[in-house]
């Protein structure tokens, strides 16, 4: 794989993000803080709660999902994009996706600094459980290489499948106890346990334990997500493999 | 002889419904039709060695294979069927287009590192072929602007010297001498015959016969994605000029 022009592109797409413009590294900031303040307000009228409590709730998982669409969406659309260069050079198909991967994840470790600084003004106990949170990182960085690498795929073959994309996040997003909390409905309710089951609540556990419930994650949410971001990410690779010869022609 | 470059009963076939849509409503539409879309071969069984030192001129009509052809050989295009054999010890520089690599939003130098690397150059070796770059590009004074601010005659003397200066062994080129002023052409003419005396094999296609006679020792006319005729560029010339 060209590493040397992967290092170099990554370097000036982000160095040119912020190069003109000083709002370029205040968005990073204000943009994810806007939306969790609207987000708070409204929700935690919708879930009962004390705003402050309930933005400490929202938080934990926000930004890591924010993260996963941009990273999901960024990668789908990679491979098509590239193809300003790879119908005219030889470059590894996984350079794209790769690329767009890690910008999204740097943009990321920025907002998530952002609103780690937020938090210091809400929330205010900070417990030893928070240690787990960058193998959190790690494993929902994981699930979006490999979900966005089938996505990719999918999308130089299909285009009309962004919107099925788009609206499966969405959907995802509402369905998921990022915004509601479980303990909401009754127990052993439908509801209830629509949340606890929905396989992305295993990933918002590995952010809302640590900073929201202050204890760490059960070894079903590690063994759950580890199991489907390794498995997404390997089918991910293999499909790009296989496919690279087709590519070209439908760029 | 050293070979660079062999190509077995090569095909590429285009299917003409990816041109149209690629959907999978098309695809599932496709799928209940009685008669699929009709393919286009833009290469068919073709047979080609080339050997280093080699400087071989491409001719044909247009749609004739000729930039499908380079794009095998560039392993741009993996072929459908058939065997590519690429000599991996050779530094292959492909001028398919000028600017490959090129961001609109950086600067000049910075293009310089961003296409140097893609052309297998780390940050340390484009940094000392730096100045040369910039003065056979005549564009010591803009070097630090964005390249979307520069003529096209400046991107074009930009992307030249690069391809060119980092010295490769073989140099596919795609009807991309005609850029610049009469100067430049001059100039990078020039440059191009020092590199082949030094043994650069060099494939090119071009429309200029006059050209392609007087700078190669090979010419290969292509029709219909098959090899008509392979021989000494005049022969070959010859019999081009009066099929047409």
């Amino acid at each position: 794989m060209n590493t040397h022009f992967l290092f170099h592109f990554v370097k000036y797409q982000l160095l040119l993000k912020y190069r003109y413009t000083w709002l370029g590294f205040f968005w990073n900031i204000i943009e994810p803080a806007l939306y969790l303040i609207v987000l708070s307000i409204v929700f935690s009228v919708v879930n009962k709660m004390i705003l402050e409590d309930y933005a400490v709730y929202l938080f934990a998982a926000l930004v890591a999902w924010r993260y996963f669409e941009t990273a999901v969406m960024t990668i789908m659309e990679s491979i098509v994009n590239g193809a300003w260069l790879s119908k005219r050079m030889h470059v590894s198909p996984y350079v794209y996706p790769i690329s767009m991967w890690l910008i999204a994840t740097v943009n990321f470790l920025f907002a998530f600094l952002a609103a780690l600084v937020i938090l210091l003004f809400i929330k205010d106990e900070w417990t030893i459980h928070l240690i787990v949170i960058p193998f959190s990182i790690i494993l929902w960085a994981l699930f979006a290489l490999g979900f966005g690498l089938i996505c990719a795929v999918l999308y130089t073959f299909f285009r009309d499948i962004k919107a099925v994309i788009q609206m499966g996040l969405l959907f995802t997003f509402f369905s998921s106890p990022i915004l509601i909390k479980i303990e909401l409905f009754r127990e052993y309710s439908l509801q209830s346990q629509l949340l606890e089951y929905h396989p992305f609540s295993y990933f918002v556990f590995l952010f809302q334990k640590p900073f929201y419930y202050q204890k760490f994650p059960s070894t079903l949410d590690w063994s759950v997500t580890l199991i489907i971001s390794v498995t997404t990410c390997l089918l991910g690779i293999w499909l790009v493999y296989a496919n690279r010869k087709k590519f070209y022609f439908y760029l | 002889m050293i070979e660079i470059a062999r190509l077995e009963n090569v095909c590429v076939r285009f299917s003409r419904h990816n041109f149209e849509e690629k959907s999978l409503k098309s695809y599932i539409h496709n799928l209940f039709k009685k008669t699929p879309a009709k393919p286009f071969d833009a290469l068919k069984h073709l047979n080609l060695t080339i050997y280093e030192g080699q400087r071989i001129g491409l001719i044909g009509r247009n749609g004739a294979g000729k930039s499908t052809l380079l794009r095998v050989i560039s392993q741009v295009i993996i072929p459908q069927a058939g065997k590519v054999w690429i000599n991996k010890t050779k530094k292959i520089v492909p001028l398919l287009e000028l600017g490959i690599g090129f961001d609109p939003d950086l600067t000049g130098e910075e293009n310089c590192f961003l296409a140097g690397s893609l052309l297998g150059l780390s940050h340390s070796q484009v940094k000392t072929k730096l100045d040369r770059i910039v003065s056979f590009a005549e564009l010591q004074e803009f070097i630090h602007q964005p390249v979307k601010t520069y003529s096209s005659g400046m991107y074009a003397r930009l992307a030249f010297s690069l391809a060119t200066e980092i010295e490769p062994d073989i140099l596919i080129i795609d009807e991309v001498l005609g850029v610049g002023d009469q100067f430049f052409v001059k100039k990078s003419v020039a440059r191009m015959q020092k590199l082949m005396r030094q043994g650069t094999t060099a494939i090119m296609v071009s429309h200029n016969l006059d050209f392609l006679i007087a700078q190669c020792n090979r010419l290969i006319w292509i029709d219909h994605g098959q090899i008509l005729m392979d021989g000494s560029p005049v022969d070959v010339a010859k019999k081009y000029r009066t099929s047409a």
